[in-house]
């Protein structure tokens, strides 16, 4: 990577540092949904079907993917804000590869989501969150919520660059928001009594995901999950990164 | 023979279906020339530097600088182009130095350098007191040099100017041409400049093209231009007026936001 690829993602993370409303409030959301969400239904915890470890460590993974997607938004606005201010005209009339453009505001975006992820991790294990497999478990989590990150933040940036606007990167999470909630979100599959809504679950994503991550916390689903959890959200992110640096050469066109 | 610093072969530039920016354009300007690009408003000119410095894919004709594709070999190209676009294109969170600093690394430039280049060129444009000020702070004047500065960061071969002193007062205009006349006699750099201050191009250029509709009326020296409307010695912008009216009635009315 060149210098001047160096330079835009040092500048991107200082703006994110500097204006660090996406990922902060990707964060207090998580925190809103885990307190509400367990002191609402969490009496429910004791029920065989959520393990040994309760209803706080079943529902930790939404507010995992919730806060992924909360602090993802920054690269969209990010590049909005350089292509109204015209920055980007200046930046592209110099030698580095445009490419680097929107690379720059996505890494930006993923050293957000880690490090905010980082410090939902520390609040849960204070809350009594069990890490089956201790620092491998968290680094898993980080894992995944840094690949459903990367997801949800280079569509954004995509559909931005795409439609030169602001709205349309803001769309991706509107739509993607309810596949949070079409799957094992509140309760595991033995406890959903609807088939449409256990179908849908199948084949969301997001449903590998919360599984994938129960498996690194209690231990309540299998390994197999986060392994399909990894392929499909490996795919995913680089799928949406390609369609977002592919943007790139329409910035200005 | 010099491999010649700007080279158009018929270039062609329409928005939509029924905007014809730039018709038919075949330009040569050899190195270290001073062109001024002259036209009424909408006449396509900021588009025809759009074209020549890689930010707008003509729909057909060739076009070379320094040799190359602006559009293909971009990144070969760029850093060894000053632009100084008519929207001053600043970060606004930026402070001066961050902004002549970052474009000096971007341009390859060590920090060391950078940092030298950037005192120099603070010092040129009369910037000293704005040093630390963010972009969005700055008077409109001072975001105007500081646009200026940053398109002379890394010595460019080519200077392309669209109406770089809007914004800049008398004084602000004299030191920025005092900057860039001993840059371009120290250096040898061609300029490319669009103005509606014609004596700016009167005194600071060579040769012109008066561009009217995307087309090319004139192209060559600029005395020759003013002697070839009227033989008495009259300021370029007489000449220029007198020239365009003529064009218009040969014409018939122009259309205004024809181009753009």
């Amino acid at each position: 990577m060149s210098m001047g690829a160096l330079l835009l993602i040092k500048r991107a993370i200082l703006q994110l540092i500097r204006n660090p409303s996406a990922p902060v409030s990707g964060l207090g959301m998580s925190l809103f949904f885990l307190i509400v969400y367990n002191e609402g239904i969490g009496g429910i915890g004791f029920l065989p079907e959520f393990g040994q470890a309760g209803y706080l460590a079943f529902l930790f993974p939404l507010t995992i993917a919730s806060l992924a997607m909360g602090s993802s938004s920054a690269a969209a606005s990010s590049l909005q804000r350089d292509l109204q201010s015209g920055y980007f005209r200046r930046i592209y009339l110099s030698p580095l590869r445009r490419y680097a453009f929107v690379l720059a505001p996505l890494v930006a975006d993923g050293v957000g989501t880690l490090s905010m992820t980082s410090v939902l991790v520390l609040v849960g294990a204070l809350m009594g969150i069990p890490f089956q497999m201790g620092f491998l478990s968290v680094l898993g989590i980080l894992l995944l919520s840094f690949l459903w990150g990367t997801t949800i933040s280079a569509m954004a940036a995509g559909v931005m660059i795409r439609s030169k606007n602001h709205q349309g990167g803001q769309m991706v999470t509107m739509l993607v928001f309810p596949l949070l909630f079409f799957s094992t979100t509140f309760t595991p599959k033995e406890l959903i009594g609807s088939e449409w809504f256990l179908r849908i679950a199948q084949f969301n994503p997001v449903t590998y995901l919360f599984e994938g991550s129960r498996f690194l916390l209690a231990g309540t689903a299998s390994a197999e999950y986060f392994y399909l959890a990894c392929l499909i959200l490996v795919i995913s992110a680089s799928a949406a990164t390609g369609f977002a640096l592919m943007g790139s050469k329409r910035i200005l066109a | 023979m010099n491999q010649p610093a700007i080279d158009l072969e018929e270039v062609k530039k329409t928005y939509g279906k029924a905007v014809q920016a730039l018709r038919c354009i075949s330009l040569n300007v050899d190195p270290g020339t001073k062109v001024s690009l002259l036209g009424p408003n909408g006449a396509g000119k900021s588009t025809l530097i759009g074209v020549m410095t890689g930010l707008i894919r003509p729909d057909r004709g060739r076009v070379r600088v320094c040799g190359v594709d602006p559009i293909m070999e971009s990144t070969a190209l760029q850093s060894r182009l000053g632009v100084v676009s008519q929207t001053n294109d600043l970060d606004p969170l930026a402070t001066v130095m961050d902004h002549l600093v970052f474009q000096g690394r971007i341009f390859g430039l060590s920090r060391k350098t950078a940092r030298g280049k950037a005192d120099e060129l603070i010092h040129a444009f009369s910037l000293e007191g704005e040093r630390a000020k963010k972009a969005k702070a700055l008077s409109g004047g001072n975001q105007r040099k500081l646009h200026c500065a940053l398109a002379m960061v890394h010595d460019p071969e080519i200077l392309f100017l669209d109406e770089p002193t809007v914004g800049l007062d008398p004084i602000g205009r004299a030191r920025f041409w005092s900057t860039i006349d001993s840059y371009q006699n120290r250096t040898g750099a061609s300029m490319i400049l669009t103005t509606q201050y014609l004596e700016e191009a009167d005194r600071h250029t060579d040769q012109m093209v008066l561009l009217i509709e995307g087309q090319i009326h004139y192209e060559g020296k600029i005395s020759a231009f003013k002697t070839k409307v009227q033989a008495s010695p009259c300021s370029l912008e007489d000449r220029y007026v007198e020239w365009v009216h003529e064009m218009e009635s040969l014409q018939g009315p122009m259309r205004r936001g024809d181009a753009q």
